[in-house]
């Protein structure tokens, strides 16, 4: 990009071309991927993400706090303030290494708090839950550059045994999950298409797509299905020249209710198994990790306070990663509205401070080259006020 | 004589023609439903086998306790996280071949390898010390056996039923009150809460039902409302009154039972109630726990009510004022909520999707939402409402089955193949339907898109070419079958298809994938 830029300055172009909306000067970039993980269930942002600086962490998480850095079972420092939770290493590694931007006191528009309806509007990229049939991410592969939608059969895929909403609609998306059966012979598959043809376009469309993902998932079957091994699965369709530009993962079980931080806790492994799952992905990329971003959001935050059964209950504003090669990373980015009683939503959960949207709008359009008018108008309806964030990634 | 109604009889609101079957319901397929209605007057045989409802709320305690890893705090904490391996997992990481065509496909017996009832926690308790102790091999060996077995008896039940729409019922009771083993404390509680819960009150009044659910222990453990108590109940006052181990658990109120009873079982999510009304109803419900070892009253494992954890007080759910006191309070609240017209209108909706459309018709759902209120929530009323929906008998079948339902209805339709219950787990997990392990408290969706996918559709299609190859050495004829299960819904293009087919083989392939079979 340098040389482009370079370029660009010795024909005088430099201060119009970097006024302007940095995808009408970028070579669209068609070797950019994209990596989706939703995390089910509320991660407890405040855990993962320790605000340690803040005066009133400890009192505020009396009984479930994270350590601050250098105590034991302490929090791995990031900036003096935020920490990450002791059992990401990899992820302060790549902080380190400034892949990583993490973001607190984020969340959807979402300000009830039901999982099911919370998820259901993270993913259809409406305001309100239902009120869109189809996910963001799908409405958005149809903004992708002309190049990247000539150049790949399926735009998108979703390592999961059902297709998870955000990843449904027009555009062509593919799915895989491992399996242990032998795959049909060829004449079945060809007969078993050519009746959808005839009478079952939905049944049509689901059979071509996997055709296309088992085609390009040979050899993988034998794939376990922990989220680490799912990750490193969903990078070896993305590294693939022709494979899809967008994947989606799944990772459940952060709902925690009782005793998260004690003998009961559930947390740490999650974490370790994200953080595991990150480094999995990057390692199965291998170059093209350099052209990578990988997204990591949950439905909500979770309640400031520890409840009556030594966990959290459902909140409002959480923590969210941003991490992969082609990330501008080593930044925590928040809005903090601190943790006093009176600056809390609802006087119990951290007040969202930032739109999750705005971060979505910044990968699709940065780095994903996704036509921005598409963005306000189709992807995220209603959602001028969620401008996207700038410089989240680098010029790669 | 409507071949036709029967095969929707049969397909729609049963688990699956076998061949014969819709000659005999042809007759008078509402009635042949209608008379399905009646409460179970004995258990079947393979859910009578299973364990007790002691037995399993207490499985995991005695694990722990048997292991050895009481003592070990790390170990525990690991074995108990969400995402820990479980029986499922490990079996479905089994040997790849575990569904490959092998003698069990061509129809043979599988050996039979279930644990009698004395003993469904396997041969040998692999303790903390042992050589080959391990956290996963230790809680496989306690908790697999009786899982497989588990899965097993509903496989079975619902291949043998002669009663396919009352276990339809069932399973959709079961499945809107979920309690999920993918929670490690309650990995051996679904059979049981199923048994206890929808089984036995699927022709109950919905306020039986739901009382049943509220006080079950597999739920009290699933939504942790067993370590709930109020913020003024006696012993969060004074904890030193309770022993340590109950004092590092028992700080005060969880809402999140409260929450998703209203949400998930009743009133349905955006019906008006506040989070004022969620942490309110939470109070009403502390107390409702189970009896632990040694302590007073009730049997232990069982659902037990603890007034010292209660929060004391009059308190007003929904725009109602409550002023019982005591246990009488929660179940006054519940009272209320089955009757609520919201109620009413949350299930009839969820009924007409479960068995006619994803977009359920409005006039149908208030139809079913009608009788619901007018006769309290009776619910062989209600399902014998869904039978008389107009819409539920349009001939061209509509929602894609679910995969444990696909399989059900395979093995119905061809008379096997007899799979053990490890290679039904295995099947399960791979296509995304793992029995009594939901993602979640809401269950597994009942929207039949949401199981259409590229990764769905190729997983059931490896599964017809596997089945239709051991079962073609049966010697089935799938002209003869598909006509048979079918029956007016087969349509010319998948007769076609299957009369074409280069072996009996890919015929019983074709049939099993073909859209009418796929959907119902």
């Amino acid at each position: 990009m340098v040389a482009r830029r370079q370029f660009l300055a010795g024909l005088g172009l430099a201060t119009a071309a970097t006024a302007a909306p940095r995808f009408v000067w970028a070579a669209v970039p068609t070797d950019r991927r994209l990596v989706v993980v939703i995390l089910r269930g509320a991660m407890d942002g405040l855990s993962a993400v320790p605000a340690y600086g803040d005066p009133d962490y400890e009192k505020a998480r009396a009984g479930i706090a994270t350590p601050k850095p250098g105590d034991a079972g302490g929090a791995l420092n990031l900036d003096g303030f935020f920490g990450l939770h002791p059992q990401m290493k990899g992820m302060a590694a790549r902080f380190a290494g400034k892949e990583l931007v993490v973001f607190h006191a984020v969340s959807s528009p979402y300000r009830d708090r039901s999982h099911f309806d919370g998820q259901n509007l993270l993913e259809n990229g409406s305001v309100k839950p239902y009120g869109l049939a189809d996910g963001w991410l799908n409405r958005a592969m149809g903004g992708l550059p002309t190049q990247v939608k000539a150049s790949r059969k399926d735009l998108g895929v979703a390592i999961a045994a059902a297709m998870p909403l955000i990843m449904r609609g027009p555009s062509a998306v593919s799915s895989w999950s491992p399996s242990i059966l032998p795959s049909p012979d060829a004449a079945l598959i060809a007969r078993v298409q050519a009746l959808y043809g005839e009478t079952d376009p939905k049944l049509s469309l689901a059979l071509s797509a996997a055709s296309d993902a088992q085609r390009e998932a040979a050899g993988m079957s034998k794939s376990g299905d922990n989220f680490p091994s799912l990750m490193a699965a969903a990078a070896r369709f993305l590294k693939a020249p022709d494979g899809p530009a967008i994947a989606m993962v799944e990772s459940t079980g952060w709902d925690t209710h009782a005793g998260q931080a004690g003998a009961f806790g559930s947390l740490q492994r999650n974490l370790a198994g994200l953080d595991a799952g990150v480094d999995a992905c990057a390692k199965e990329m291998g170059e093209a990790w350099s052209k990578t971003a990988v997204l990591c959001v949950t439905e909500f935050g979770r309640t400031v306070a520890m409840n009556g059964t030594a966990g959290t209950d459902h909140g409002t504003g959480g923590a969210a990663f941003l991490v992969g090669g082609a990330v501008n990373g080593g930044r925590v980015l928040a809005d903090w509205p601190g943790l006093k009683p009176g600056n809390l939503y609802d006087g119990r959960d951290l007040k969202p401070t930032g739109d999750l949207r705005s971060l979505f709008k910044a990968a699709l359009r940065d780095h994903m080259g996704v036509d921005p008018a598409l963005l306000d108008r189709e992807v995220f309806p209603d959602s001028a006020a969620a401008k996207a964030t700038e410089g989240l990634f680098r010029d790669t | 004589m409507s071949l036709q109604d029967a095969a929707i009889a049969a397909n729609r609101f049963g688990l699956g023609a076998r061949p014969g079957d819709l000659k005999s319901i042809a007759g008078d397929p509402r009635g042949w439903l209608k008379a399905q209605l009646t409460a179970e007057t004995a258990l079947p045989a393979p859910m009578a086998a299973l364990p007790s409802t002691k037995d399993d709320v207490t499985a995991f305690q005695r694990w722990i306790v048997a292991s050895g890893l009481i003592k070990s705090v790390g170990a525990y904490q690991r074995a108990t996280a969400p995402g820990a391996p479980h029986p499922g997992a490990m079996m479905a990481a089994g040997p790849p071949s575990a569904l490959a065509p092998a003698p069990q496909m061509a129809g043979a017996e599988p050996p039979n390898t279930a644990p009698s009832a004395q003993d469904f926690t396997g041969t040998r308790v692999i303790k903390v010390g042992d050589p080959d102790f391990s956290v996963e091999k230790s809680f496989v060996a306690w908790f697999g056996p009786r899982y497989v077995q588990a899965v097993s008896a509903r496989m079975n039940v619902a291949v043998d039923t002669e009663r396919p729409f009352f276990e339809r019922l069932v399973r959709f009771w079961g499945n809107h009150f979920t309690v999920s083993s993918a929670k490690p404390l309650t990995q051996a509680s679904p059979p049981s809460f199923e048994r206890d819960v929808a089984r036995r009150h699927a022709m109950d009044s919905f306020g039986d039902m739901l009382k049943a659910s509220s006080e079950h222990p597999g739920m009290l453990l699933y939504l942790d409302n067993y370590i709930s108590a109020g913020p003024n109940a006696l012993l969060v006052k004074h904890p030193a009154l309770m022993p340590p181990a109950f004092r590092a658990q028992i700080k005060g109120l969880n809402e999140n039972p409260a929450r998703e009873i209203l949400e998930l079982h009743t009133l349905g999510v955006r019906s008006g109630y506040t989070q004022e009304d969620v942490t309110t109803f939470a109070k009403v419900i502390t107390g409702w726990t189970i009896k632990p070892q040694g302590g007073a009253g009730g049997e232990t494992g069982l659902f037990n009510f603890v007034d010292a954890l209660h929060e004391p007080g009059a308190k007003t759910v929904f725009g109602v004022r409550f002023d019982q006191s005591g246990v009488t309070q929660g179940l006054a609240v519940l009272d209320m909520l089955a009757h609520h017209p919201a109620t009413a209108h949350f299930i009839a909706t969820k009924l007409v999707r479960h068995f006619v459309a994803d977009d359920p018709p409005p006039a149908a759902v208030d139809k079913v939402a009608a009788v619901f209120r007018d006769t309290g929530g009776d619910l062989k009323a209600v399902s014998a409402c869904l039978v008389d929906l107009p819409e539920a008998w349009t001939p061209r079948p509509t929602k894609v089955k679910p995969p444990e339902d696909f399989v059900v209805s395979v093995v119905r339709a061809l008379g096997g193949p007899k799979l053990s219950g490890v290679q039904l787990t295995a099947l399960f997990t791979r296509m995304g339907q793992r029995p009594y392990y939901a993602a979640g408290p809401n269950g597994w969706s009942d929207i039949g898109d949401d199981w259409i996918g590229p990764d769905p559709i190729w997983k059931r299609l490896e599964f017809a070419s596997a089945v239709g190859a051991g079962m073609a050495n049966a010697g089935l004829n799938p002209n003869t079958v598909a006509e048979s299960v079918l029956g007016p819904s087969l349509t010319v293009a998948t007769r076609d298809a299957i009369a074409k087919a280069e072996s009996p083989a890919q015929g019983l392939a074709l049939l099993l994938v073909s859209p009418e079979f796929q959907r119902r």
